[in-house]
């Protein structure tokens, strides 16, 4: 099937079978790594991406949901080397280890921010625990996030 | 000190937050096919053989392998132990273990056709636990393999210290405390999956794998396929994650071979459901009698620890002989018999993790202290005070002398918990501490520096970045030794054909030794660079670099032109300023065949509240403490403790793998509960103690693992606090708080 969508602000043309999953377009034939594969089940949140605004596990959304749409991936949220607010709000407080969730975590933040400006702590906490770190405690992630809706 | 010490910006941060970073599961070679697994359904059975001709002719499949196509290789790798072939040859010991391997032009296609694939397999009594196993008499599961216990056929290794007359001090005890502790199996969930690309060309086998452990991997090919070392390369991108899942061989040597049956690069990327059934930490149960003397001290200590180490050794025995060493302390104990058991069953195999046996041993230690203290009427951390060991002393045996004051550290603990204060109505208080012997034994860290004619420096050391920083703190360490901007520091990741050895990346041991490499090899490059400004300037009293400048007092000038004139080249022949370094730490007499490097001491103190109606456990407040010597990073060693912790509580609160009959029944994240944001403690506060009394540079301690080692007992000493009732089963679900807080149990209906 043919797919036309906007992506990380490129008009861009897919063609692809009727049962394709985003994850497995972006990272295998579009290159763009950046967006991770983990628990395949929309439980972890690594693969976070925003459809039209909106955060969409990768891993179980097919590529044909996305046809008229605007897809952003963690390469799409930087402009050239000027990191977005999310990003070094991750980069003051060392909020990251791995850095395998990292994408994800951050693409699941700007959805906060953009769904719920004035988040209090519980709010971002529960908005949050749909992503799994691992590493890190998620202190200095919940400290990063908080930044971002205190500016 | 102007680099070390302060919490630069990571290394690696700008790529891991832009979606740059490279990981092993995101390498690309041109011509790479895509290899799936096929695995066993069975828990225990003969592998007759396997059918594999449908699968063969399915869409894009270049070859399907299974051990009979490797005659000329052997196939077994392991620590201690060799007894895990990276394909099944005439048996298959747990359900997912791979019988054979398919190739093919995609990921899909490869997966379509291991579907086809048909084992034939004539199943065996499955010996679903440690428990099993030990009663099975008559059913071996390595029936090659001469047992360590000619009485127990399946136990694969079996380690005991004794010190003085434990048998006496017990039976002159005025009380003796005897339980039973168990400790689950837990999963890592590294959340990236398992992932290796192998190439095998006329330079002979180059892989690359998320792997803790380069070296050991390449020992490990170099040996399975017969080819010298110099021909094997093993490269670690970024990690995605490890926790000890991704040490010694896991996938490599399949990889490897489906590539040489393929004769193309091949890359095989496993699912999270197999990387679940590919190593966990050991199940344990451990029985713990210690004897309490007229005056409240602890005369002596009986410790057996069963660890079910699954269906192959991995890194099991050594598991089997840290925690029973580790059993033995961090009380002064003059009689000590431990004995720690590896044993097989037909689970998926168990190996390191985070701690390495020493969170089982730690659960059942802190519990039964509590409980002593408890029962002689005293408060558990003047308990725990008195009878610590004291700095210098020896840990077990005449061991390396303790480097950290206990008492004082659990003591900081304590005290920002508020210790002593008034508890609030309905909660309790719980501490904990836990030591482990660390850097992992007998191990040997090389490193090279190089300083640039520009200025610019390359630090050549095989660290795996797990995650744990250790690429930004060796480049600290390389910075404030040469005087230069962290800015100007480049730190390569693990290859072995460019970094040098190194043993791996485990144990909390990377900083001590490698970090200590790497401050010789800084310190050889120094020395250079001073040895020319005395030639050339006369001076080299505290030269610093700056950029491409050397600056001694109030001179300054290019280090190229210091570089031109000392060597007497024109700047294009210059070359560069480079040293190696290494750090070792000796075979030895002592209980582990090593001396402790250092000891890692994490301290836990929780205030918790329990849900009579639900038995939910809320961690109203939790305070870390992590004994690190000097924190080169302090926002990284936050960082290791802050997830140590959180991992803790994982196995604490709510993560177990279930096994029926050797089946693993929760193995997706969905069933597999691990921590969230809203499992945090309420109030959450990690101390880092930095007396700079460590191996490591400037001071320096290993970290990562201490903050793991004692959250299960300080949670469920505060449970004790909170309701008095005492549970030895971990996790403390709610069903299981529930159950225990009840007065009288509930009869099954």
């Amino acid at each position: 099937m043919h797919v036309d969508l906007v992506l990380n602000g490129e008009l861009t043309a897919i063609e692809c079978a009727d049962n394709e999953l985003i994850l497995d377009v972006v990272r295998e034939r579009l290159g763009l790594t950046g967006t991770k594969r983990s628990c395949d089940m929309e439980v972890c949140g690594s693969c976070t991406v925003l459809l039209d605004g909106l955060a969409a596990s990768a891993c179980t959304t097919l590529v044909a949901e996305a046809d008229g749409k605007e897809l952003v991936t963690i390469e799409g949220l930087s402009d050239g080397d000027e990191l977005n607010p999310v990003q070094q709000a991750f980069v003051d407080h060392a909020a990251v280890q791995c850095g395998f969730c990292t994408p994800g975590m951050i693409m699941s933040v700007q959805a906060l921010a953009m769904d719920h400006p004035d988040a209090d702590d519980e709010t971002i906490s529960e908005y949050l625990s749909g992503t799994i770190c691992r590493c890190t405690g998620y202190v200095k992630i919940l400290e990063a996030a908080r930044q971002v809706i205190s500016e | 000190m102007r680099v070390a010490g302060r919490s630069e910006v990571r290394l690696d941060i700008v790529d891991k937050v832009t979606g740059a970073a490279r990981y092993a599961s995101d390498a690309v070679v041109p011509g790479m096919a895509h290899a799936a697994l096929v695995r066993s359904t069975v828990g225990h059975g003969v592998l007759r053989g396997v059918d594999t001709a449908v699968a063969l002719a399915a869409p894009g499949v270049h070859c399907v392998v299974t051990m009979a196509d490797f005659p000329d290789v052997d196939p077994f790798y392991g620590e201690w132990v060799r007894d895990q072939p990276f394909l099944a040859r005439d048996r298959v010991r747990f359900i997912g273990e791979p019988v054979a391997g398919v190739v093919a032009d995609t990921e899909e296609h490869a997966h379509a056709a291991a579907a086809l694939v048909v084992p034939d397999i004539e199943p065996l009594p499955v010996l679903g636990s440690a428990v099993e196993s030990l009663a099975a008499a008559d059913l071996v599961i390595h029936p090659d393999r001469a047992s360590e216990d000619p009485e127990l056929p399946n136990v694969c290794y079996r380690s005991s210290f004794e010190y003085g007359d434990v048998d006496a001090a017990l039976a002159e005890a005025t009380y003796v405390h005897d339980a039973t502790y168990t400790f689950p199996a837990v999963y890592h969930y590294a959340m990236e999956p398992h992932a290796v690309l192998a190439t095998w060309s006329s330079d002979g086998l180059d892989v690359i794998s998320g792997t803790q452990q380069p070296f050991k991997v390449r020992a490990d090919l170099a040996r399975i396929f017969n080819v010298p070392l110099g021909q094997v390369r093993v490269r670690a991108p970024y990690v995605g994650g490890a926790y000890g899942s991704k040490g010694q061989s896991k996938y490599e040597p399949v990889t490897a071979a489906m590539a040489r049956a393929a004769g193309r690069p091949v890359r095989l990327v496993i699912s999270i459901g197999d990387a679940f059934h590919t190593v966990s930490r050991h199940h344990a149960t451990i029985r713990m009698r210690t004897g309490i003397g007229p005056d409240g001290g602890i005369v002596g200590r009986d410790t057996v620890i069963t660890y079910d180490t699954g269906a192959y050794a991995d890194k099991g025995p050594r598991v089997a002989r840290k925690g029973a060493y580790r059993a033995a302390g961090p009380y002064r104990i003059p009689n000590i018999r431990s004995v720690g058991l590896s044993v097989y069953s037909n689970r998926v195999p168990a190996g390191a993790f985070r701690g390495f046996s020493t969170p089982q041993v730690v659960w059942a230690g802190e519990s039964a202290i509590d409980e002593i203290a408890r029962h002689l009427g005293v408060d558990p951390l003047g308990y725990r005070r008195q009878h610590l060991k004291r700095r210098g002393e020896p840990f077990l045996g005449d061991d390396s002398p303790l480097d950290a004051d206990l008492a004082e550290g659990l003591g900081v603990t304590a005290e920002a918990l508020g210790w002593g204060s008034s508890v609030p109505t309905g909660r309790g208080r719980g501490l904990a501490v836990g030591v482990k012997d660390g850097g992992g034994g007998a191990a040997r860290s090389e490193a090279e520096v190089r300083l640039h004619p520009d200025g610019s420096v390359e630090v050549l050391a095989a660290t795996s970045e797990l995650g744990q920083g250790a690429k930004t703190v060796m480049g600290q360490i390389a910075a404030e030794v040469l005087g230069c901007q962290l800015a100007d520091v480049q730190v390569r990741l693990s290859d072995t054909a460019v970094t040098p050895f190194d043993r791996g990346t485990n144990a909390s041991r990377s900083t001590i030794g490698v970090g200590a490499a790497v401050e010789r090899a800084a310190e050889g490059v120094r020395r250079q660079v001073c040895q020319a400004a005395e030639e050339v300037l006369g001076i080299s009293e505290g030269l610093i670099l700056d950029g491409s400048d050397i600056v001694v007092g109030e001179h300054r000038q290019p280090l190229m032109e210091l570089v031109c004139a000392s060597r007497k080249l024109p700047p294009e022949e210059i070359g560069a300023y480079s040293a190696t370094g290494f750090s070792g730490n000796p075979t030895g007499s002592g209980p582990l065949g090593a001396a402790a490097a250092f000891y890692e001491v994490g301290y836990s103190a929780a205030e918790v509240e329990v849900d009579p109606e639900t038995g939910q456990v809320r961690i109203s407040r939790f305070v870390s403490a992590a004994d690190v010597g000097f924190a080169i990073n302090p926002a990284a060693c936050e960082g290791q403790d802050e997830g140590a912790t959180v991992m803790g509580i994982g196995h604490t609160l709510l993560e177990e793998l279930e096994f029926v009959d050797g089946e693993l029944v929760n193995g997706t994240l969905v069933d597999y509960r691990v921590p969230r944001t809203t499992d945090l403690p309420d109030d959450f506060r990690s101390i880092l103690i930095q007396n700079r009394d460590g191996p490591g540079p400037f001071g320096s301690k290993g970290a990562g693992e201490g903050g793991l080692l004692a959250v299960a007992p300080a949670i469920a000493n505060a449970i004790a606090d909170a309701t008095g009732v005492r549970i030895r089963e971990l996790p403390l679900t709610p069903e299981r708080v529930w159950r225990a807080i009840q007065p009288v149990e509930p009869q099954e209906s």
